[in-house]
Order: structure tokens, then sequence, then C-alpha cells
């Protein structure tokens, strides 16, 4: 193919940043399925490309580019297609600001839940020596630590009250903002959509409760939206755990109170 | 187009935003406010999302036709495109990735470890009835932590590995070049802004390091940081800190 090649998980959270901002610029990529769930990125082979054994990573020519949201930012410079950062240096830094703090703040919240309820049990039933020695080969130290978490169901009640709190009131502050605007950060489809689309294409199904038609019809809208694009569709249809699956979800075309289990 | 830039003493973020303000010769309202008594928390735009859940804690504000804009990385982005001085990030995509990829890594990794080693050893005085406005519970929780001299030796040694990293990173970068990004870049003002401070409270982190040196006496040399730098009410103002964003929390 060209010469763009992407080393990526699911179509969800940092992987799923990159591979749809590819997609909604029409960038072919060679697509290379990194298998979170069987430690590849801890792997010599991946490490060779990114010693700190995060995902994703793209290759452009002889270049390499880590950090997912700084990422799109380069695909949307360099590569035409739909601008998807808008002209207007005010809205260039709203969306950098919600980027920011959805991945630095409510991100984290959402990842330390998705991992406690899916990442941690779809791993634990592997070779107890086998995961010991994944966990050892993770370079960086803080990921190590969440692996640990993770496989060994370490999570503490304190650490997931807060995560749960900062979810609710991200969900609250996704609410407002879209109450005042088509799209998250500006009156364009921008990469703050595509980020946050990653976040909570599966909001109304993982948090039922705080999210649906009818307690979040700003948010429903947004999400059904940005589904309903070409690129969105395309891209999830890549996934290949029951996780991200649960897209399928948005094609409801109503998701009231009684959907709450 | 008016801008009104609320800031504190020059020092973190709010060195960041003022020199970057000047590189790029605009003119602004500037506001000094108390950052380290909890001041942000009074102003009129204090309650807007963008300012009340800055992931950068108490960083500064610029107001432009009504709206709070905070995260001094992303400030300085703003200013670098409505400026007309030199840019502040280079032409080319990858080197801008470059760019941004590094300041992500600085103000994720490199400013709550330095934030936090800069409160213990210089605690804010915050006034309580300003904190009462504080919108971001966790926020809130640091500024209580640093009233209370909460400070685990765990997290302490912790930032200073981090900010020995940061230090190690830079003086690697600067190997035959004079700025981190080859030209004179915001990652240049964000990195020394969270680091300039460091030296005198982690002193091994600069020992030997003679190209990190000698590119701090080149940010202090430029005209524009001079006069941030000018600014300054305390005399030293890489001595002022005030909760910055939070150690990171997962993961």
């Amino acid at each position: 193919m060209g010469d763009v090649a992407l080393y990526h998980w699911e179509p969800n959270a940092n992987s799923g940043k990159p591979m749809l901002t590819l997609m909604e610029k029409g960038v072919a990529f060679d697509s290379h399925y990194v298998d979170l769930l069987n430690f590849d990125q801890h792997r010599p082979d991946y490490l060779a490309i990114n010693p700190q054994g995060t995902i994703p990573v793209m290759k452009h020519g002889d270049l390499v580019l880590t950090e997912s949201t700084a990422i799109m930012e380069y695909v949307d410079e360099a590569f035409p297609g739909p601008k998807l950062m808008p002209d207007n240096p005010r809205d260039r830094w709203r969306i950098r600001w919600w980027m920011k703090f959805m991945d630095q703040w409510l991100a984290p919240s959402f990842s330390m839940i998705g991992w406690s309820v899916f990442v941690g049990p779809a791993v634990r039933s592997k070779d107890p020596e086998e995961l010991k020695a994944a966990i050892e080969r993770i370079p960086l130290p803080e990921r190590r630590v969440a692996w640990r978490k993770a496989i060994y169901g370490l999570f503490g009640d304190d650490e997931m009250k807060e995560s749960q709190r900062r979810v609710a009131v991200g969900i609250g502050m996704l609410e407002k903002a879209l109450s005042k605007r088509t799209w998250l950060a500006s009156d364009q489809y921008s990469l703050a959509d595509a980020n946050g689309f990653n976040l909570a294409y599966a909001l109304p199904l993982s948090q039922p409760s705080l999210s649906n038609d009818a307690l979040t019809p700003n948010i429903m809208r947004w999400l059904r939206s940005i589904y309903a694009r070409p690129a969105t569709k395309a891209c999830w249809a890549t996934g290949r755990t029951d996780m991200v699956k649960r897209v399928a979800i948005l094609e409801q075309p109503h998701i009231g109170r009684e959907h709450v289990p | 187009m008016s801008m009104t830039l609320y800031h504190g003493e020059p020092n973190g973020p709010s060195f960041t935003v003022l020199a970057a303000l000047f590189e790029k010769g605009l003119q602004a309202d500037l506001v000094r406010i108390d950052l380290a008594a909890g001041a942000r928390h009074g102003l009129p735009c204090a309650q807007q999302a963008e300012v009340a859940m800055s992931v950068e804690g108490e960083g500064p504000v610029l107001v432009v036709d009504g709206e709070g804009m905070t995260d001094s990385v992303f400030i300085a982005c703003y200013l670098d495109d409505v400026g007309n001085g030199a840019p502040l990030r280079p032409s080319g995509p990858y080197d801008r990735w470059e760019t941004m990829a590094w300041c992500r890594q600085m103000i994720e990794r490199t400013a709550p470890a330095a934030a936090f080693l800069g409160c213990k050893a210089h605690p804010p005085m915050a006034d309580p009835r300003l904190l009462a406005n504080v919108g971001s519970v966790d926020l809130r929780w640091r500024w209580e932590a640093i009233g209370a001299g909460v400070f685990a030796d765990d997290m302490l040694a912790d930032s200073r590995r981090k900010i020995a990293a940061a230090v190690e990173k830079i003086e690697a970068k600067l190997v035959g070049r004079d700025w981190l990004m080859g030209e004179f870049t915001i990652a240049d003002l964000e990195s020394y802004a969270w680091l300039a401070g460091m030296a005198g409270l982690v002193p091994k982190a600069y020992a030997g390091k003679v190209r990190t040196a000698a590119w701090m006496d080149r940010i202090k040399g430029r005209s524009a940081v001079g006069r941030a730098l000018s600014l300054a009410t305390v005399a030293d103002p890489t001595a002022y800190w005030v909760p910055g964003p939070e150690i990171n929390r997962w993961g």
C-alpha cells in the first residue's frame, strides 16, 4: 500500500483516535493489529518501533510518531482531505482544550472502569507465570502498576468511586457543551469529536443510568451523528472484540430510561 | 479584538503565556492576580467549564470576547496564530507534531511533578473564601492537601525522578542545537517554565548538565522573556508555586 502504517489495537480510546482521523481524511494505511490482550505491545519487535510500549504508533515513510492526539493533528495537517481543525484560532484552542481534558482527566476514569470490567477479566485466564512475565516486560513503571491492578483485580473502592464521580461530572460537561453547539468544540466536525467518540461511543451501555435519550439528549444526538459518518462506520467495523461491538447500541433510534438494567 | 490576561508571577504556566504574548508582539490588558491565594476563583469567568476544570490547575486565564481560555500551551498556540511575530511553532507538520508531543509529555509528566515539589518547598497560602468557589473537586483536594502539609514520600521521590528524566531528555535534545526543536518554539518556553524553579530543589538533576544550563541562559537572554520576568513582584518568581496538574492517577 502507501507509505503510512498504523500499529493499533481496537477502534477504541487511543488506538481509535488516529484510525478514525486517517479514515476521515481518506488516507490509506497499512493496518498492523497489535493485540493488547496478548501483550503484543511489549514484545521486542514492537518495542523496536516504540520503546515505551504504548499503542498506537504511526509510521509515515521514515518518520515514527507516537502520542495519539498529537498524531491526530499531524494527520490533519500532513494529508489532503476534509479539514478537521477549523480556521478560527479560538476554535482550535477550544478543540485542544477538550482533547486534553478528555485525554488526561476524563479518559483515565473511563479506562480504569473499562480495564476493571473488560481488560482484566479478558486476560486473567492465561497461565499465571506467563502473566507475571508479561508484566515484567512492560517498560513504563506506571503501566506495570496499571496492568498488575487489572490482572489481579486490585482496584480500590476509593479509586473506583472517584472514577465514577469523574465520569458523571464529565458526562454533565459534555451534555452542557453539546447543548450549546452541534459539535463538541466548534461549529464544524473536528478532531475533538473524533477524540470524544472514542471515549464515549458505548456510553448508553456502560453508563445507562447517566446517559440515554431522556437524560442526555445532546450526547445521544452527537454520538449518533458521528456514528452515521461513513468513516466511523468503516472504522468500527474493523473491531474484533465484544467491547467495540457495543457501538451497535447507537443504531437504536431511542434509548430511554427503560434501558437502565 | 481586546484581550485580558489574568496572570500570576512569571513562573510555570503564567511564564509561558506572558513570554509567548511578548514574543508575538501582542497587546493585552495585563492583570496580575494572586494565584497562590486562589484569586482565579474570584474572576467573572471562573465558573466557565474551560476555566473551572482546566487540567493545568491554577494557571493564567486569557479572556477574549468574554470567553476564558486556559492551559498555557494551547493559549500559546492561540497567540502564535493571532500574533505577528516570528512563529512559535515550526512550519512542517512533522516538526509541529514533535513540538506538540514534547509539550504533551511536559504537561503530563513534568508539570505535575514540578508543581508538587514546588508547593512542598514554597506552599501557597489560599484565601479560604476564594477556595470555596473552586469548581473542580479534585483541585480543591490538592489545595487541601497542601494546606495540611500532606506530601507522600513516594510521590516526592517519583516527582524528583520525573524532573531528572526531563532534564536528561533536554540535555540529550540540545546536542548540536540551541533550541529544543532546532528553532525557538513553545516547547522551549513550556519546558523552561516548569524546570527553572527546580534547579534549587532537585540540584542533582542539573549537575553537569552544561547544555541545559546554557539553554536556560539563552532563554533568559531573550527580550520577550526579560519583559515577562520583569513583571515579577517577588524577589524570586521561580519560588512562586501554586497547585498544578494532578499526578497521573491511572496508567
